[in-house]
Parts: C-alpha cells; structure tokens; sequence
C-alpha cells in the first residue's frame, strides 16, 4: 500500500504569538491598582493595561463592573461614568482610553514591509450615549496612524463591533521594550482632532484627522459606557476572544505593574538595618518587569513597620529606591530616627489600611 | 500634579528621583533609567521653566 505524505498546514509560514490577543487584559479581569475611582479628572489607569486618557473634558467614575454581554463567557466589563458634564469641549481637548504595547512584541505585524498584516480589533461595547465613535491605531515610532468609525445604534445596548485595518507598508516597528503602538478608543475630543477628514488608511498622523466624528461621551451626566472582551490580531478576521486563566493574564499585567502590598499586615520583604536610621531589603518581583520600575508609596503616621530583634519599629513612609532592575529593587526604609539596631535583621510589613506599595514600569 | 521632585541619595551616591504630589500622600520613587516612563515625565517636567529639582546632596 502506497503511503502518503501528509503536509504541514497551510498556515506553517506564520509565526504565531504565545498569545493570538495582543491586548492584554481585554476580558478587564485584572484591576490591581482599584477596582473603583471616583472624581477622575487626569489621566490615569484603572483596569490593568487599559489607560483611560483625558484632558479637561469632564469628570468621571471609573471602575471594574460586572454588567456584561449575556452568554459571552465574560465576567467584568470597564465601566466609564461621566459625573460632571464637559458639553463643550476646548479645541485642544481629548477624551479615549488606549492600551500600548512594546515594539518587540510586534514584529510579527511584519509593519513596515511589503509582507505587513491587517489587524483586526473586536470588543462588545454598550452606552448610554449613540452615534458615531473612532477607534484608531497609532504607530509612535514613526508618527503614522488609521483611524475607523463605527456606530453604537442602540442605547445601553451591548454590541459587538469587528473593525479591520489595512496592514501599513511604512515604519518598521522598533524592535525593542519602549512603546511603540497604541490602540485607542476614543469618547469625545476637541476640533484639533475632529475638523480634518477622517484618516482612514495609512498615512503619516494629522492631528485634525484623527477622531472626525467622534460623539461627546461627555455632553452629560447621563452618560456610561461599558466596554468588555477587546481583542486586537494579526490577519483580517475576528476569531473568538482568546480566553486565559486569570493567573496567566495576571502574570501579563505584572511585567508593567504590580502591587504586592495594599493594606495592613502584609510582608513586603525581609530586611537588615544598615545603621540606627536606615533599613534595606530586596524585594524579586514575580516576574521580570519591562524596565526598572517605580516605586509608588503611601505614606501616613506608622503606615509601616519593621519587625526584627523582638520588637516593631514604625515608620511614616515613602519608600525609596536605591537600586533596581528589571528583576529586583533594593528597596530603603529611612527616617527612623536612631530607632533602630545596626546589623539587626527583620521583615518590612504594612501596618495600615491605606498602605500601599506598588511598582511601575508602564508604557 | 507634581508638587515636590527631589533627588534622593544613596551611600553618597544619587541613586533615584522622589516625586510628591499635590494633595495627595502618594509618592513615587524613580529610578535613573530611560526607559522608565516617569523618568520621562519628570526631564519633561523639569525643562519646563520655573520647575527645579531639589537637590539636598548626599
């Protein structure tokens, strides 16, 4: 009997990722900073990766909800409320929420070259507010950019929009960890980004171009937008959204940020004191993060302590970095004020409810 | 809004910036290194005139 070779799937010449959704956290599941933020007039993040990106167009509550699309396998959605009402917008003024992403993780978009590959970004979205909404690409490192509209049609509705986007044969991608590619949604904007023509291909980025169209999610107090299941991939169709372990889109979100510590009684690290003043310790993040982090503190009256040679020793806060990496800080707990013995060795915790130590190394 | 960027000091060396902010009892300590986006934001922070990073020495 004769044998047949079978031969590799047609689909053997590209280079897939580890993960098909180059978003991370599109399901909203991570929120590590707060899962609630009331009174937000800056830019600022709330569900992990997702930058919710304003400048003086209104006042908002942001926050991870639970009302999501019915049968669609998702449990959080990030929920944008608006609470003081912007109807008219200063003409440099803007409103979106975007994700960044690093340029070496891109490079199989193959962007910049004869062979570069569409994108294609799906979501469920629901708001209060219909019309017209823009969502663009952005390529940092050589200022291009495209831009799509689509339509919400029915209010507090949830909808699930699929947009397609040309692969763009200029600008190769940087191939390194800085931030070289934005996803944006947009909810409102001044005319410096609206008076133009929409961009809809390709093209070197004009300001007045980018969001032509775009409703004002921020004409009203009555406005909320819900917005779950974001899903941005190579190719020119829209797969179902990739579903991962919560532990797994966790490990995603801590190579840009994470917060070991946020509340009382928790141990950050063990430590020794260098004299009667200053303590140190190592703390290994849990993964190797994109860059050297920040360190971001609470500090308060007794907001931490160090416990070593059978007592506790308070201190106020900040933390200060005296050295890090991608893989570790060394982290340097001062002010104690000749309270401590020198060589002595012991643990940092928290010692109140409003303790929080987080480190940083976003886009 | 940044209220306070002071240079923090280590073993005589300086080792990382200390931002504080208006109203607000966060604080963010940041390393010396480019990549780090608040690093970015304070050398953009500082060429802005009237801004000055306060250096204590070591």
């Amino acid at each position: 009997m004769a044998l047949t070779r079978i031969q590799p799937p047609a689909i053997a010449d590209v280079r897939e990722p580890n993960f098909r959704n180059i978003c991370i956290n599109g399901d909203m599941a991570v929120a590590q900073r707060s899962t609630s933020d009331a009174s937000v007039t800056t830019s600022q993040f709330l569900c992990d990766r997702w930058y919710f990106n304003l400048s003086s167009q209104g006042t908002w509550t942001l926050s991870q909800d639970t009302d999501v699309p019915t049968g669609q396998g998702f449990a959080n959605s990030f929920k944008i409320n608006n609470t003081t009402a912007d109807a008219s917008p200063a003409v440099s003024d803007y409103l979106n929420f975007q994700q960044r992403f690093e340029g070496q993780n891109l490079q199989y978009l193959k962007k910049g070259t004869s062979n570069a590959v569409p994108i294609t970004v799906s979501f469920w979205i629901k708001s209060v507010l219909t019309g017209t909404y823009i969502c663009e690409l952005r390529d940092d490192d050589n200022t291009r950019s495209i831009s799509q509209a689509y339509t919400i049609s029915d209010a507090s509705t949830w909808e699930k929009k699929t947009l397609t986007f040309a692969g763009d044969t200029t600008g190769a991608l940087d191939n390194d960890n800085a931030r070289s590619f934005n996803l944006f949604f947009w909810l409102g904007a001044g005319t410096n980004y609206t008076s133009g023509t929409l961009n809809t291909s390709w093209n070197s980025t004009v300001t007045a171009n980018r969001a032509v169209g775009q409703v004002n999610l921020a004409n009203s107090t009555s406005n909320n937008l819900w917005v779950t299941g974001i899903q941005m991939e190579a190719g020119s169709v829209a797969t179902n959204f990739e579903a991962v372990s919560y532990g797994q889109n966790l490990e995603r979100c801590e190579r840009y940020f994470n917060r070991p510590i946020n509340g009382s009684g928790q141990g950050i690290c063990t430590a020794g004191a260098y004299n009667s003043n200053d303590a140190f310790g190592i703390y290994i993040f849990p993964v190797k993060m994109r860059t050297t982090p920040s360190i971001e503190t609470t500090s308060g009256t007794s907001y931490y302590n160090f416990i070593g040679n059978n007592t506790g020793t308070s201190f106020d806060g900040p933390l200060v970095l005296s050295t890090g990496t991608e893989s570790s800080a060394q982290i340097a707990f001062s002010s104690f004020a000749g309270a401590l013995t020198q060589g002595v060795a012991g643990a940092f915790r928290s010692a109140n409810a409003s303790s929080s130590v987080a480190f940083s190394a976003e886009l | 809004m940044v209220n306070t960027v002071t240079k923090n000091y280590f073993l005589g060396e300086f080792v990382s910036y200390q931002i504080t902010y208006e109203n607000s009892n966060v604080s963010v300590s940041v390393p010396l290194e480019e990549a780090n986006t608040d690093y970015q934001a304070i050398q953009e922070w500082a060429a802005i005139d009237g801004n000055n990073i306060i250096d204590n020495g070591a």
